[in-house]
């Protein structure tokens, strides 16, 4: 159950964004013209790779009607008279309205139908100044004085797998190994006499965590392994880092995952409550950590709050690492704040062991009982048989 | 008449169980409250400005300036450093200091001048496609405009007049009106589609928590049950879809009776679905990590961040399996475009369809359990 289910959700997520580039996405047309130009138009734009014209309207209210059943994300819309009014140099206006309530699907299909309508407008433009006599490279000069090359570092063809894939990917696995740790602290603590039996086994709290969480560090490690193998051999997603960079960076990430969720379950009152309050620390990571909108552009509390995440620095490190090929040095930094949340997590962890530890009768048996622990004993105990289920 | 009210403290008394059990209380009530502080707090800013740019003019004349001031004035992007070579910029960049560098190479006025092309670049970092665009745009705005202005001037210097000028370098206009979100909001775009979601996932959730590897009631106090489940998540919707908005600014179009129609059937299919995941999984821990892990995968199935046409068919019809692949979409449509019953009459009988299935499916589970319970004695 516990390798399986990361792995079938990798690879329906995988699935899910195997085009990589949004392709024929569907638009519709209100061509109040008719004409052969106007035709023209259509035609072009039904050319670009991201559109396809689906729907041919003939009034702006069916147009509408489309845009909110959702099977166009953008409207065309010619006005009447268009290639009359063209031809008489009266600058006819040709309307896009997309659906930015869809910002991704909105967005693409937007772009492309502006840069299709441009391109006609262009091709007219150098008729007309043919036709008052300039010639055509005077032309073509003309119709774009200050050229911009444009080009998306890292992303050359600014792919989704790279760019979504990639870091929705390591989400899913912090929710899940944080989960799977919370899960593995929780039935000893919650069990009675369970953290006894726990010391009895391994002796010293470092001993007792590294037992309980290191088969789920392994089964971990290899998950994610799959799933970074696909990704950059089948999809054959960039990678231009350093490998031992890049599997430290997933091995702390791991671990850090692993301390937050099993402090968690010893901080939580019992196991539900355990992987409640690890819900809602870790699962709007994805939001948090920046991938989709950047973390400069939040407030200083989001900023705060995912900066306690680990998501955060893995996936900086990860992308400097794989897509901008970075040198070590820039990525110094993030690692040392993913050291840090490690550092910090496993050190509460290994408090809250020697605490637990400590309070439960085993500790008793061996000697002096801790009186300041002994309430939450009692409170462990309690809740324990409130968990017993009938 | 006393039947109707034994039904009714029936309802009272499985909210009262509800609210009386820690750990539904804190999923169902608690949970969402927080959330529905925490989780828009990425998206406050609704839209990126700003994005700190590196520019390195090799130029350095009043034509490369004035592009220079242009673009830092523009709300997409802010020049925050201005270097002579590439290293320097490289670095800043690879610091995350900068997110786009732009270069305005050397003959940039001189070439303005001679009437010949004037090319500038814009590297853009493909990795955060939103912060990509801020600086494709900034750049290609000011290089538009700028452009316009030097070619009229040119047109205007061949004695070509000014009317005419207009209509030979632009002879369509293009006028593009984004509906709905008109401002391209990131929170106006996530927040009402993720919501839905988080309903659906707490009520499944405080399901599995109250229900799972129990003795489900029977008879009326089943039904009665239901409806206190219903009653508390339309009040739910209700805050989720209506009140949220208005509190974080998130313009919305939706009517209340559209609203209804759509979350009724869309809850029936949850609490549904809830009872059957919660009697297939008599282990209650178990049924929360199970839908803890699948929220975020479900939401790339919804079709609101990854367009569905681009989701492979067998996966989409297998994901209508779960209420929020079709609601979510449907929601948004009716609370942010304003859409009717009849625009989203194919996600209403999908809920419809799915509430009966979950119901039929939770009910043999029900016998079945009760059956193997049997056996042993």
């Amino acid at each position: 159950m516990l390798v399986p289910l990361p792995l079938i959700l990798f690879f329906a997520l995988a699935a899910v964004f195997a085009p990589g580039l949004p392709r024929d996405l569907p638009v519709a047309v209100v061509n109040l013209d008719g004409s052969p130009l106007s035709r023209q138009v259509v035609r072009m734009v039904d050319a670009a790779a991201d559109v396809e014209v689906v729907e041919q309207l003939t009034t702006l209210t069916e147009a509408r009607q489309a845009l909110v059943a959702q099977r166009a994300y953008a409207i065309l819309m010619i006005p009447a008279e268009m290639e009359h009014d063209l031809l008489l140099g009266q600058r006819p206006e040709i309307v896009i309205f997309s659906n930015s309530q869809l910002l991704t699907a909105g967005g693409i299909v937007a772009r492309s139908m502006r840069t299709s309508v441009a391109t006609f407008s262009a091709g007219v433009s150098l008729r007309l100044l043919e036709a008052q006599g300039i010639g055509t490279d005077v032309a073509m000069d003309l119709l774009t004085p200050i050229p911009v090359q444009q080009s998306p570092l890292f992303n050359p063809s600014l792919d989704y797998i790279q760019f979504l894939l990639s870091s929705v990917m390591p989400t899913v696995m912090q929710i899940f190994i944080c989960a799977t740790a919370v899960l593995s602290f929780s039935r000893e603590h919650h069990s009675s006499n369970g953290m006894a039996r726990l010391l009895r086994l391994s002796g010293t709290p470092t001993r007792a965590i590294l037992g309980k969480l290191l088969p789920y560090t392994i089964m971990g490690s290899l998950v994610m392994l799959i799933g970074d193998v696909v990704l950059f051999s089948f999809f054959g997603a960039s990678f231009r880092g350093n490998i031992f960079v890049f599997f430290l960076n997933g091995f702390m990430f791991i671990l850090a995952c692993q301390a937050l969720g099993a402090f968690l379950a010893l901080l939580a009152k019992d196991t539900t409550n355990g992987l409640g309050m690890m819900g809602l620390l870790v699962a709007p990571s994805f939001g948090f950590a920046g991938v989709s909108f950047p973390r400069f552009g939040m407030t200083l509390f989001a900023q705060g709050w995912a900066a306690i995440i680990p998501l955060t620095p893995y996936l900086e490190v990860r992308t400097d690492q794989t897509l901008r090929g970075a040198p070590l040095e820039y990525s110094i930094p993030s690692l040392l704040w993913l050291l840090a949340q490690l550092v910090v997590f496993a050190g509460l962890l290994w408090i809250m062991t020697y605490k637990t530890m400590r309070a439960t009768p085993a500790a008793e048996e061996n000697g002096v009982p801790d009186l300041a622990a002994e309430p939450q004993a009692t409170v462990n105990q309690t809740t324990d048989i409130q968990e017993g289920r009938a | 008449m006393s039947k109707l009210r034994s039904f009714f403290s029936d309802v009272l008394g499985a909210l009262r169980r509800l609210l009386g059990d820690e750990n539904a209380r804190s999923t169902m009530i608690v949970g969402i409250l927080i959330y529905s502080v925490l989780y828009p707090q990425p998206y406050v800013g609704e839209v990126l400005r700003d994005v700190p740019v590196v520019v390195i003019d090799q130029d350095n004349s009043s034509a490369s300036r004035t592009f220079v001031r242009e673009m830092d004035v523009t709300e997409w992007v802010d020049v925050t450093l201005s270097v002579s070579n590439m290293d320097v910029a490289r670095d800043a960049f690879f610091r995350r200091d900068v997110y786009g560098v732009v270069v305005i190479p050397d003959g940039f006025e001189a070439d303005i001048l001679a009437s010949r092309p004037s090319p500038v670049a814009a590297f853009g970092d493909g990795s955060y496609l939103l912060i990509y665009s801020n600086v494709v745009k900034a750049v290609a705005t000011v290089a538009g405009t700028m452009g316009a202005q030097v070619n009229y001037a040119r047109l205007t210097a061949r004695g070509v007049d000014d009317g005419l000028a207009r209509t030979l370098l632009s002879p369509v206009a293009v006028t593009s009106v984004s509906v709905f979100n008109p401002q391209g909001g990131y929170a106006s775009y996530v927040v009402p589609a993720a919501f839905v979601l988080i309903l659906q996932q707490t009520l499944m959730m405080g399901i599995g928590l109250l229900h799972a590897g129990r003795k489900l009631p029977s008879g009326r106090r089943m039904w009665a049950t239901i409806l206190a489940y219903l009653g508390l998540y339309l009040l739910w919707v209700m805050f989720t879809q209506m009140l949220l908005p208005f509190l974080y600014s998130i313009p919305r179009t939706g009517d209340l009776g559209t609203l209804l129609l759509l979350a009724v059937p869309f809850l029936c299919a949850c609490i549904a679905m809830g009872f059957a995941i919660a009697l297939a999984i008599p282990w209650r821990e178990g049924v929360v990590f199970f839908l803890v892990v699948m929220g975020m995968p479900l939401f790339f199935l919804s079709g609101i961040s990854w367009p569905v046409e681009m989701i492979p068919e067998y996966l989409h019809d297998l994901s209508l399996l779960v209420p929020s692949s079709s609601a979510i979409s449907a929601f948004v449509a009716v609370d942010q475009m304003g859409a009717t019953a009849h625009d989203i009459a194919g996600a209403i009988q999908t809920q419809v369809a799915l509430a009966f299935g979950y119901t039929a499916l939770a009910v043999g589970l029900a016998r079945l359990t009760r059956k193997t319970r049997k056996q042993p004695i």
